[in-house]
């Protein structure tokens, strides 16, 4: 029991002195503008995580790294379930979410379940199992399959992705990751978390934002959709009649 | 080549694009049908959001369908007096569609009913049709479609009142049964989601008993305002017309509707309809398929927007 009793104290101790690490985190580009040409890109996050006395960590001092990057733009998803009745298969069941993230990366040092316990990597949201969505207000929960096919859509949608040793250490104190954000990345602010993590505990944390922007004619247009509906629709029907006049009087020119 | 679409959030191939747009003008000019229910599946499976898919492809539909009209015009073979009809009615018809989809939606299952007409209706026309035409095309030659008898149709049309002359389509017929088919194609394309030209052309041919050759051309002229209309509608409540995607479409499209009309020319009244009635069966097919064959994946998501 003493045992137990002072190691538990030496826990605590060593977690006490983590916490006055020091964590510095950038990413190589804070701002990245989607134009006609856009196909993706690819960003690197790095960082370097110091002691208490400003020095870097020695090579002897095993950290974890996570790395998430997530679009705090919410989505309202509805699931349905296709169930065969007689010869014809049609929706049955079916589950609303609410705050359902349109894009999430993770990366870290190792696989998550030997970085923490469950509960932690619940509160932070770390992996595509523990992401915290729920049933939209009003509808009632149900099976886990429906939350587990928004998450499988989004996976073949390139949307989500989680890579478990993803994250690597160049020295003992410096490390980074690449993360590929994809042609159909949301445009909109990404929400960049760096969390390291001593003997299954968080240690330090840096929270950073990446800016995705539409740029040129995309953003003109999308924006005259969004506060001009009505002068955009007629803008869209009015050219389209005049490029098929157009077709017409080259056509018949022809012949 | 890539470009990036600003509402579709994602790049697409602009010959593939641009070559799909071509192949449903065609499909338009040729047989007067505005080609939606093509297109739409069709942008969806190359991973277009679906409110972006339906709005957009009505967009190429107003320049197809206003490419195709005008080679038509010019030969003639446009009704105006019988498309204001049917546009009429139409009209009528989709305010009464509208009800009819919110009750169906209250109830649940709005689309089983709607995958489930399409078939049933998709079905027995294009059977009929190709039933008809394929004795037309057997008996060798009769040019005129719309000439034959059918069982129903002739004499109880003739009995109406409100006696109206159209013209071009050389009918002297009450102006009650196509302002009906208008308030039914209305119905339809609002319920689902669809110009209505591939039930609205076998209904002139059988129904009204127009001349195949203006049957085509007076189609295309109602679907450009259905289509104008439908555009402007996805603007205002969705914002999901893509202008980007619609360009490309249109670029294929309107080139696509002027080789359909010439080609449809070319063709024999009792072969195109066998054709077309062909083109409606596959779809009928396609549809029944997606109905019966396990789903690859039983869950299918509906991303009602941003919060």
């Amino acid at each position: 029991m003493r045992l137990a009793a002072v190691f538990a104290l030496a826990v605590l101790l060593t977690a006490g002195f983590a916490r006055a690490e020091d964590l510095a985190a950038g990413i190589s580009r804070d701002k990245i503008e989607i134009t006609s040409s856009f196909s993706g890109t690819d960003v690197v996050v790095f960082g370097a995580i110091e002691n208490e006395e400003g020095e870097a960590l020695p090579a002897t001092e095993m950290r974890d790294v996570v790395v998430v990057i997530r679009s705090d733009k919410p989505y309202t998803i509805t699931v349905r379930k296709k169930e065969r009745v007689g010869p014809i298969w049609i929706n049955r069941d079916m589950q609303r979410f609410a705050g359902v993230p349109g894009f999430y990366f993770l990366s870290s040092t190792r696989p998550l379940k030997d970085i923490a316990r469950a509960d932690l990597l619940s509160q932070y949201e770390l992996g595509l199992d523990r992401l915290a969505f729920g049933p939209a207000p009003g509808a009632v929960g149900g099976p886990k399959e429906f939350r587990q096919a928004i998450v499988r859509h989004k996976q073949t949608a390139t949307l989500y992705s989680q890579h478990e040793g993803g994250v690597s250490f160049l020295s003992g104190s410096l490390f980074r990751t690449t993360v590929r954000l994809p042609p159909n990345v949301p445009a909109g602010n990404l929400k960049v978390q760096v969390f390291v993590f001593a003997g299954g505990d968080v240690t330090s944390t840096n929270t950073m934002t990446l800016y995705i922007d539409k740029s040129g004619i995309e953003r003109s247009l999308s924006e005259l959709a969004l506060d001009q509906p009505f002068v955009y629709g007629l803008l869209a029907v009015v050219l389209s009649a005049l490029a098929g006049l157009a077709a017409y009087v080259v056509f018949r020119e022809r012949g | 080549m890539e470009i990036y679409l600003p509402i579709a959030e994602m790049p697409v191939n602009i010959f593939l694009i641009a070559g799909l747009g071509a192949a449903v003008g065609f499909l338009s000019g040729m047989f007067g049908v505005g080609g939606g229910f093509i297109l739409t599946p069709f942008l969806m499976f190359i991973g277009i959001p679906p409110p972006v898919a339906v709005a957009t492809q009505s967009t190429q539909i107003v320049a197809s369908s206003v490419s195709g009209v005008l080679t038509h015009w010019r030969k003639g073979n446009v009704d105006i007096k019988m498309g204001a009809v049917l546009l009429g009615g139409g009209l009528t018809g989709s305010l009464l569609g509208i009800q009819l989809f919110n009750a169906l939606k209250a109830a649940g299952q709005v689309d089983l009913f709607i995958a489930l007409s399409y078939v049933i209706f998709l079905g027995s026309i294009g059977g009929l049709m190709f039933y008809e035409s394929l004795q037309a095309v057997r008996a060798g030659g009769s040019n005129v479609g719309g000439t034959r008898r059918e069982p129903g149709g002739h004499y109880w049309v003739h009995g109406w009142p409100l006696k109206m002359r159209f013209q071009r389509s050389k009918l002297y017929i009450s102006a009650i049964p196509p302002a009906l088919l208008g308030v039914l194609i209305g119905v339809l394309s609002v319920v689902m989601g669809v110009g209505g030209g591939f039930i609205l052309v076998p209904a002139m041919i059988y129904l009204l008993r127009m001349p195949t050759a203006v049957v085509v051309g007076t189609s295309l002229f109602q679907i450009i305002f259905v289509a104008a209309f439908s555009t402007l509608l996805h603007a205002i409540t969705n914002h999901s017309v893509d202008a980007i995607l619609a360009l490309l479409l249109i670029a294929g499209g309107v080139i696509g509707a002027q080789f359909g009309v010439r080609y449809g020319e070319r063709l024999r009244s009792d072969w195109m309809r066998l054709c077309l009635a062909g083109l409606i069966l596959l779809i009928c097919l396609r549809l029944a398929a997606d109905l019966v064959f396990t789903p690859a994946d039983p869950f299918n998501l509906l991303v009602e927007g941003v919060e």
